[in-house]
């Protein structure tokens, strides 16, 4: 009898070890990109529709030099050169970059936003810190890259590589230079080269005007943002793909463009989306002079509303008189049998949740220090891009497409938000504990769903086929919202109505843009 | 006499004992722990969005002599968690399931004054349930499966005194959170697996075992090999530094009637950290000891 025990007991002991045995505690930090190769040229793409530049034309590009120059002679001389002796950490920065641009940058911005998307932390009286563009490296870190201004960020991204690509399509297509490796027999193509004319490199416009948008959103990470786009343009210099000249006209069209959209980030109404005491205020009187409670700060100390006039910011696709009329009705008054209906529904439902839903709300919480839920469905949407094999134009289109929609559903959304004032559940019930963080902001109607069902309309628009796809994942991130124990359903049911009608908007305009 | 003691004071894995053979030792531990700040990185604070958290479990824990030389242990705890203010949820639920293997490697008189004993100990851990790693300070584990390497020298003084120092390296399996992508280290990783760094840790214990009574006192450090700081006003992450040095005592008296009853009574207080909540955590618990 003991003597069986004593086996079984090291039985367990032995087993349970050798569980543990072989851990692999490597982690691959992002999403695999193969080196692209594009399913079609696009050669058409400077003729498709422009969104804010006047047309490809509005920058001019000098035609290059012949290929038969000496000036082009000795810039391919020069990559020869660099080719015969390439390094492992240059090697690998062409592999990286080869991945395609339009891609990389995104997954880069992302890093950006999860970077940056940190609230101020209190003061010792109490009071918060507002993060100071002209400060960036101060605490609180210069931009918080919440929500609506994540969403900003990537379509302001997202539309300026766009346009200056379609410009850059058109000056190709004018001048038909070919890569370096095409031409010369001596230089060995190290990523993809297609027949796609190589002047201006579309690399280096990439390179150009990503750049100089991001030191405006993120200055606080001017210095990895430099490195990186010069990074890709040497990548494309060093890999055969572009010569000096290419690389030179696509940097100064990207600036170019880039200039113009930052411009517009300038004028387009963040600079005052902050508001003030006394418009807080007015918010808090506006709710109970309709009789309705209104929403107060969860927070200790009581922190300022996030961003309550991001909704008068300008629209991408919209017109001001659009996103008023496409809003939703008023949500049940705080005094309805409704809202009590729903109140306790979110009580309920939080305190019975299986591990199935928990699993939700924490997939889809993309909360503080996340790329935010806009980040979330650029990354989404990037494994689609990928595996399309997107030119760098049409994976730049679809990025466009989704990111204004969202763009325009953040503004929507906060626009409504602000204009309900609306309590979360945990102000009307205390007893209710969330098993996320707690954003701060009202309620009515929710940021996920509008977000959401903005990005999955233009995604089932782009790929078709995974429409049903797109449908579950917005329906989990809606739903993760009331599993969290932040949103009533009226919040997350006018959320995703509100926002499938903004995606609407970049639907049809990507009907009738040329590209299809 | 002796050999009871033992057996009941065998209970964890870093103290220098073994349960005589055919002894089965089995506990009930309740513990309290509490605290109000803590280390954001390196700078202390409090946080009025989650005031006071804590967290108590109830561990069952037993332990069994094999061979003279072999113990083996089990320890399963279940814990939930609270926080005094915001909203934020507490969670509850099975933590993990700890297998442990203790061999003795050498027993033999040190001087004219004692015996000293070393031995070395595996420690196996893995989730019991799956709790969600990814809502901390809330959650009720990191979820990781662990080994460590354990080794212990103990000195028994004839007249009862005694000093342990214990030390060990862990092993952390990489954790699967239930979201896409998440920021440490300074960078976004696309992935819902998080590589956990390895832990290490020592504790030197001092005491005086006098009859019935065992009073040790005791200091450890926890050091974790890598993972990065708490980021200014975020929540903390799985694989966060986790540091600490904490000091405690703890009374354990065994009862004249039944002698297999005991009844420990312990206190620790988290001195300093780094990513960690500056806890004070108070212990009872039951023993009793079976002769198969």
């Amino acid at each position: 009898m003991r003597s069986s025990l004593r086996r079984a007991v090291l039985t367990v002991a032995i087993s349970g070890t050798v569980v543990l045995v072989g851990c692999d505690n490597t982690i691959t930090s992002s999403e695999a990109l193969p080196p692209l190769q594009a399913a079609s040229l696009d050669s058409a793409a400077g003729s498709w529709r422009m969104i804010v530049l006047s047309g490809p034309t509005q920058f001019a590009v000098a035609a290059p030099a012949a290929e038969t120059s000496a000036a082009y002679t000795a810039e391919l001389t020069a990559i020869e050169a660099t080719q015969s002796k390439l390094t492992a950490a240059q090697r690998s920065s062409i592999e990286y970059w080869a991945g395609g641009g339009v891609l990389r940058w995104n997954q880069i911005v992302r890093e950006l936003v999860a970077r940056f998307n940190l609230p101020p932390a209190p003061r010792p009286d109490g009071t918060y810190p507002v993060p100071d563009p002209e400060n960036p490296f101060a605490d609180p870190q210069f931009p918080f890259a919440n929500p609506p201004y994540a969403a900003r960020a990537y379509s302001y991204v997202a539309v300026a590589q766009y346009e200056a690509l379609k410009a850059a399509w058109y000056w190709k297509y004018q001048y038909h230079r070919r890569s370096p490796a095409g031409v010369d027999n001596g230089i060995t193509a190290l990523m993809p080269v297609s027949d796609l004319p190589a002047y201006p490199s579309e690399d280096a416009v990439l390179s150009g005007v990503t750049v100089e948008l991001l030191k405006v959103l993120f200055p606080a990470g001017v210095a990895e943002i430099t490195q990186r786009a010069a990074e890709q343009r040497n990548a494309a210099l060093w890999s055969g793909k572009a010569a000096a000249s290419d690389i030179a006209a696509g940097l100064a069209l990207g600036k170019a463009v880039a200039a113009v959209f930052v411009s517009r980030a300038g004028a387009d109404g963040l600079r005052n989306a902050a508001g003030t005491p006394a418009q807080w205020q007015a918010l808090a009187d506006s709710a109970m002079a309709r009789g309705e409670i209104p929403w107060i700060s969860q927070e200790s100390p009581p922190r300022p509303p996030m961003l309550p006039n991001f909704g008068r910011l300008q629209a991408w696709l919209m017109t001001p008189t659009e996103v008023a009329t496409e809003r939703p009705p008023a949500p049940p008054s705080t005094s309805s049998d409704q809202m009590r209906q729903e109140l306790a529904e979110v009580r309920h439902t939080v305190e019975h949740l299986s591990r199935d839903q928990l699993a939700i709300a924490y997939e889809w919480n993309d909360g503080a220090g996340s790329y935010t839920p806009p980040g979330h469905w650029n990354d989404i949407a990037a494994e689609y891009i990928r595996d399309a094999r997107m030119s760098e134009v049409r994976a730049a289109r679809a990025f466009a497409l989704l990111n204004m929609a969202m763009q325009d559903a953040a503004v929507g959304c906060w626009g409504v938000k602000y204009l309900y004032f609306n309590p979360r559940p945990v102000q009307l019930d205390p007893s209710i504990k969330t098993v996320i963080g707690l954003p701060n902001f009202p309620a009515y109607p929710s940021g996920h769903s509008t977000f959401s069902a903005a990005a999955a309309t233009v995604l089932s628009y782009l790929f078709p086929q995974a429409t049903p796809a797109f449908a579950t994942m917005r329906d989990a991130a809606s739903i993760s919202r009331l599993y969290g124990g932040i949103h009533y359903r009226s919040d997350i049911e006018r959320g995703k109505e509100h926002g499938a009608r903004i995606g609407g908007y970049a639907v049809r305009f990507a009907q009738q843009d040329g590209a299809n | 006499m002796v050999a009871l003691s033992a057996a009941l004071r065998a209970q964890a894995v870093n103290d220098g004992l073994l349960m005589p053979r055919g002894a089965l030792g089995t506990s009930l531990l309740y513990t309290h722990e509490r605290w109000s700040q803590y280390w954001e990185g390196s700078l202390k604070r409090d946080n009025g969005n989650i005031g006071t958290v804590t967290t108590q479990s109830v561990t069952w824990v037993a332990g069994y002599g094999v061979t003279d030389r072999l113990s083996v242990m089990a320890m399963l705890p279940y814990v939930w968690t609270h926080a005094t203010q915001g909203p934020l949820h507490g969670m509850d639920g099975l933590q993990d399931v700890t297998l442990a293997a203790k061999y003795q490697l050498l027993s033999t008189p040190f001087t004219d004054r004692g015996t000293l004993r070393a031995m070395v100990v595996g420690v196996a851990g893995i989730p019991a349930s799956t709790y969600v790693p990814d809502f901390l300070p809330l959650s009720i584990g990191l979820a990781s499966r662990q080994f460590s390497g354990r080794f212990t020298l103990h000195f028994q003084a004839h007249r009862g005194w005694f000093l342990t120092g214990s030390s060990a390296y862990t092993w952390r399996s990489k954790v699967t959170l239930d979201r896409p992508a998440y920021f440490t280290n300074g960078q976004l990783y696309l992935s819902d697996e998080v590589a956990m760094p390895n832990v290490f840790d020592y504790t030197v214990t001092a005491g005086y075992q006098h009859g019935r009574l065992c009073i040790p006192i005791s200091l450890s450090q926890q050091r974790t090999q890598g993972g990065s700081d708490i980021r200014r006003q975020d929540m903390p992450f799985v694989s966060n530094r986790m540091d600490f040095v904490r000091v405690g005592g703890l009374v354990m008296y065994t009862l004249p009637a039944p002698r297999e009853l005991g009844i420990r009574l312990g206190m620790s207080r988290v001195v300093s950290g780094r990513n960690v909540g500056q806890a004070t955590t108070l212990q009872t618990g039951l023993f009793y000891t079976f002769h198969l």
